[in-house]
């Protein structure tokens, strides 16, 4: 599996340096915001494969935040990960397009699996475009 | 003759063309391809991922459901999130794999949902009306807006006129309040689900986290101000800057008849200025370590247990202690056992002190039956301005009776008062002032213990070593049950299997599911603990034990067997003290706990399997009622619908590469993903460069051992050919025939698609083989041939019977073969593949021979030979 970039957003910061770091070492390229807020900027700024998402925090929640980077990066896998176990939250999210909703406390290399399958289907969502994109184009210049 | 036979014959199969192609091939249709296939694949192991995921928690719930461990809600809560998700995760995936297709899971999912939703919805706690009331308002009724500690205090003082030290209740209104201002519920259920509470450390870090989150904690200012008023009004009976002890009194502490004692935390001689700090810390003793963890263990739910504090005249003992109205050791004694100490009560409780010990008979004229006075070297006393603290006891004061016979007959009587008022034993702390007056400081119904042993468990020594059979494996549904083996080996086994049977088996297949009404036990050599079997097992209570080796060779049909699932062990014949012991119920904790309630009603919506037979007609979304349905239901769609992934894609000739090998035939092989080592420019491929471990394992059977080129033919079997091609008009012979003779692989490095056309003959092969088992998976299909329909009819049983005797669920429709196998780690999977590989070379035009029973055998007897050559003995190879 070739590298791909990774957004975390928990406001619980100790927790989210060391995802950040753990995830490091598994040879992704990693970075780590603590809020909603944060992340869209961050995603405007630097986009990413796939964005991992608290769903309890401060200003804008998870799921807003969710639906903003649907709308403003609709090829961006999001995973939510959370330590508050809704099931209307979760079904809510997946619903609106999140890939997976985790709970803490999860296996690392749980999440790193996921990682890599939210990751592949980004990249075959993009694949998908440039065939249909390529097509296009031959017809209209065939 | 017969050369020349072969040579129009081959001629002729060479003229008939397959069904005419619609499309057209150009690059771009590869790259579609290419990319079609990687979507399915992704979805497809995705909801692979997540079926195992679901099923997982599913048996996880389960088990909690024998109530043989502790669980609380954040287990429910969690489970029922993530096994909703796994499912949605399923439902989704599917629906990609079959866009619309099956469109009415997302409904049936939305439903089961709403129910488990209903179930879990919070459970109101009674709203008390004040933030604080006073002792003389109180009575039993108010348990559930004072605590029933507090309520009985109330009732002691206010029924029975016993002397109780004035005071007041900080109410379950106050503690909503405390909670719902600096919304502490979500954060400690947060910190609960995210800590591992079965290991201690973890729990106790938990425990001290939450109790820091309660205390540092802003009161509300309402909440102080009634706290404020509450004392100034007690000030004003009991004087000037009276000192206070503030006791816990938490709601639902008498939910399961449960002690609770010494969870949570008493506050001592608190002067004014620290009432509010004292209320917050014991409020936050909810989550002391024994608390959570008795909480855990007894079901009890976190939400029902609101902390009052009672706040009372501080009493500066003389002598303390605490009464039993009964014996609490032996539930046959009804004499009153009384302890106590110089100073307060607190070293009875605690233990810290050896206690004088009064037993007195309940019949008047009460009499001392036991008088046992110990050194008290130390006391606890009051400290002036707050706090207590431990004191030498010198002198002869030590070794004196901490009361006088007149007390000891005052407390007997007060607690024959307080037993026949409650109706039941009581345990009862008391003080007695300077004055010589007793006061009631707290009074509970008392828990006596039978004393007998009378635990289950015990040890299978019993049973003579020379019974067992097998040993091994794991358990998948515990118990013992005892019945004849029926050894089930083929899928049309089923059909017959009698009632009250042991179930032996390869592999635990989901469809052996529909015999768990008939089946008293079920032995498998492979399958999880989690899969649909098992669980189904566990619904109805049939002992299961899974991957026992060799289990189908060992065991003979009709042989009486004991499967002890708790023992994993197979003993020869009915052994009756197993049995026995097995009738024994076994002491569940949680059974009956509003926790294991609430589970045991949000799973009614998850684990039971209603779709249990994929051919019923009633095999529908619609008729989906649980989560498990659905993932069922997923998972046997999900199956046929990625692998008819050959079927409803047509192969591109231009963008394939012709493999180059020493087999006389053309193979002609598309790279779909990652099958190839390295990318190879032009027509050709070496085998050498392929890397996709399905196709290597079908190739190794293919090339094993050569063809003898087409059985001898008879003048009939002949015959019949010519006149099966001239009567079909579907196989007009003016067509071209590149399809002819071809064989097309489509690979990944786990998958492969084999479409062959030998003449008339069609097969083919969809396998997914890697590292995890429970995605492997193969399909077999084979079709057709040149001979008329009674032959092609025979050679259908023929392959048919030879792929049972392999280990192959086969089905047989007309004179097509169906067959397929899956769930088996990878070496088992190559092995199938290899036969697969063999069959398909040997079995070619053998529909022509069919008539003719000597050659049939003779046929049936090489290839038999031939299989147990190049694979090893199969787990279901038919012992003789």
């Amino acid at each position: 599996m070739d590298t791909f970039k990774v957004l975390l957003v928990d406001d619980e910061v100790e927790f989210l340096e060391t995802l950040v770091k753990r995830l490091k070492k598994r040879n992704l390229t990693v970075s780590g915001v603590n809020s909603g807020e944060q992340a869209i900027e961050a995603l405007a700024r630097d986009p990413v494969d796939v964005v991992v998402l608290d769903v309890k925090m401060p200003g804008m929640n998870g799921l807003e935040t969710l639906r903003e980077i649907k709308k403003s990066c609709p090829l961006v896998e999001v995973i939510m990960l959370t330590g508050h176990a809704s099931m209307e939250v979760a079904i809510e999210g997946m619903e609106q397009g999140a890939f997976d909703y985790l709970m803490k406390p999860m296996d690392i290399d749980e999440l790193l699996y996921k990682l890599q399958d939210a990751y592949k289907k980004k990249k075959l969502h993009e694949d998908r475009i440039k065939h249909a994109v390529d097509e296009i184009v031959s017809v209209k210049t065939g | 003759m017969i050369d020349r036979t072969m040579g129009i014959l081959a001629d002729i199969l060479n003229k008939l063309p397959f069904k005419r192609r619609k499309e057209k091939f150009s690059p771009a249709n590869v790259e579609e391809l290419r990319t079609a296939f990687k979507d399915r694949y992704h979805s497809f192991k995705v909801l692979l991922a997540a079926n195992n995921k679901a099923l997982e928690i599913m048996a996880e719930m389960e088990e909690a459901l024998r109530g043989n461990r502790p669980f609380g809600m954040s287990f429910i809560r969690a489970n029922c999130t993530a096994v909703s998700v796994n499912v949605f995760r399923i439902v989704k995936n599917l629906d990609q794999l079959a866009p619309g297709k099956y469109r009415d899971l997302f409904d049936k999912f939305k439903d089961i949902q709403d129910h488990i939703n209903q179930e879990l919805s919070l459970r109101r706690l009674p709203k008390a009306e004040e933030l604080v009331l006073p002792f003389e308002e109180i009575d039993m009724n108010m348990a559930d807006q004072v605590g029933s500690k507090m309520a009985n205090l109330g009732e002691v003082m206010a029924r029975l006129q016993l002397p109780v030290p004035k005071g007041f209740v900080i109410s379950s209104l106050a503690y909503q309040r405390l909670f719902e201002h600096n919304d502490l519920q979500s954060e400690i259920d947060r910190r609960l689900q995210t800590s591992e509470v079965e290991q201690l450390d973890q729990l106790y870090k938990l425990s001290a986290d939450i109790q820091q989150l309660i205390i540092r904690a802003a009161v509300p200012s309402d909440v102080e101000q009634a706290i404020v008023d509450a004392y100034r009004e007690l000030e004003t009976q009991a004087g000037k800057e009276v000192k206070v002890s503030m006791r816990s009194s938490a709601l639902g502490e008498d939910l399961v008849g449960a002690s609770f004692a010494g969870q949570y935390r008493s506050e001592l001689n608190v002067s004014a200025d620290d009432i509010i700090e004292a209320y917050k810390e014991i409020v936050a003793s909810k989550y002391s370590l024994q608390a959570i963890a008795y909480r855990l263990n007894r079901g009890i739910l976190d939400e029902d247990i609101a902390m009052c504090v009672g706040c009372m005249v501080m009493v500066n003992a003389v002598s303390g202690g605490v009464t039993y109205s009964r014996n609490p050791l032996n539930i046959r004694d009804d004499s009153i056992f009384i302890n106590a100490v110089w100073g307060l009560p607190k070293s009875v409780v605690d233990g810290s002190v050896a206690a004088d010990l009064f037993v007195i008979s309940r019949e008047e004229p009460m009499r001392t039956l036991q008088r046992d006075i110990k050194t008290k070297a130390q006391q606890f006393v009051c400290y002036p301005e707050e706090g207590v603290c431990r004191l030498d006891v010198t002198g002869e004061k030590s070794s004196d009776p901490s009361l006088s016979d007149n007390q000891v007959f005052e407390l007997a009587r007060i607690a024959l008062r307080l037993e026949e008022h409650y109706g039941s034993p009581q345990d009862i702390e008391w003080a007695i002032d300077q004055n010589g007056l007793v006061f009631v400081l707290q009074c509970r119904p008392l828990k006596q213990t039978e004393g007998g042993d009378g635990s289950y468990g015990t040890s299978r020594s019993d049973v003579p070593r020379d019974l067992v059979i097998l040993q091994g494996g794991a358990a998948a549904s515990s118990g013992v049950a005892c019945g004849p083996a029926y050894l089930l080996l083929r899928h049309g086994d089923a059909l017959n299997f009698p009632h009250g049977a042991v179930l032996v088996t390869a592999q635990a297949l989901p469809r052996w599911a529909a015999l768990l009404n008939r089946a008293v036990a079920v032995v498998t050599e492979q399958g999880s603990a989690a899969g649909h079997l098992a669980n189904v097992a566990r619904e109805f209570g049939v002992p299961a034990i899974f991957g026992v080796a060799d289990a189908t060779n060992v065991l003979q049909n009709d042989e009486l067997v004991t499967i002890d699932a708790d023992g994993l062990t197979i003993y020869r014949g009915c052994v009756e003290s197993l049995l026995a012991k097995s009738g024994e119920v076994k002491k569940n904790l949680m059974e009956g706990s509003a926790v294991y309630e609430i589970l045991k009603e949000v799973t009614q919506h998850i684990v039971p399997l209603h779709l249990l037979d994929p051919d019923a007609s009633d095999f529908k979304a619609k008729k989906c009622r649980s989560l498990h349905d659905i993932t069922r239901f997923c998972h046997e769609k999900s199956v046929k619908e990625m692998f008819s992934f050959g079927k409803e894609h047509h192969f591109s000739e231009r963008a394939s590469k012709q493999l180059v090998c020493d087999v006389p035939m053309l193979w002609w092989i598309i790279n779909l993903d990652d099958g190839f080592k390295e990318d190879v420019p032009g027509k050709y491929v070496n085998l050498d460069n392929i890397v996709s471990i399905p196709m290597m394992a079908l190739w190794e059977g293919i090339i094993a051992i050569p063809w003898e080129g087409p059985p001898p033919v008879d003048t009939k079997g002949f015959m019949s050919v010519l006149l099966e091609a001239s009567a079909n008009p579907a196989l007009d012979p003016s067509m071209p025939s590149v399809y002819t003779n071809r064989n097309y692989f489509m690979i990944s490095r786990n998958f492969c698609s084999l479409t062959s056309r030998f003449g008339f003959h069609f097969c083919t092969i969809e396998s997914l083989v890697g590292e995890r088992a429970n995605e492997n998976y193969i399909s077999f299909s084979f079709k057709g041939g040149a001979a008329d329909y009674q032959r092609r009819l025979r050679r259908a049983v023929f392959v048919s019977s030879i792929l049972e005797e392999f280990g192959f669920r086969v089905e047989v429709k007309d004179d097509g073969v169906f067959a397929r196998v899956e769930g088996f780690d990878e070496a088992v999977m190559k092995d199938k593949l290899k036969l697969l590989g063999y069959m398909l070379m040997h079995t070619r035009q053998l529909d022509m021979i069919m008539s003719n029973d000597a050659a049939y055998n003779h046929h049936r007897n090489k290839i038999i030979t031939d299989i147990h050559s190049i694979v090893k003995p199969a787990p279901m190879a038919v012992s003789n």
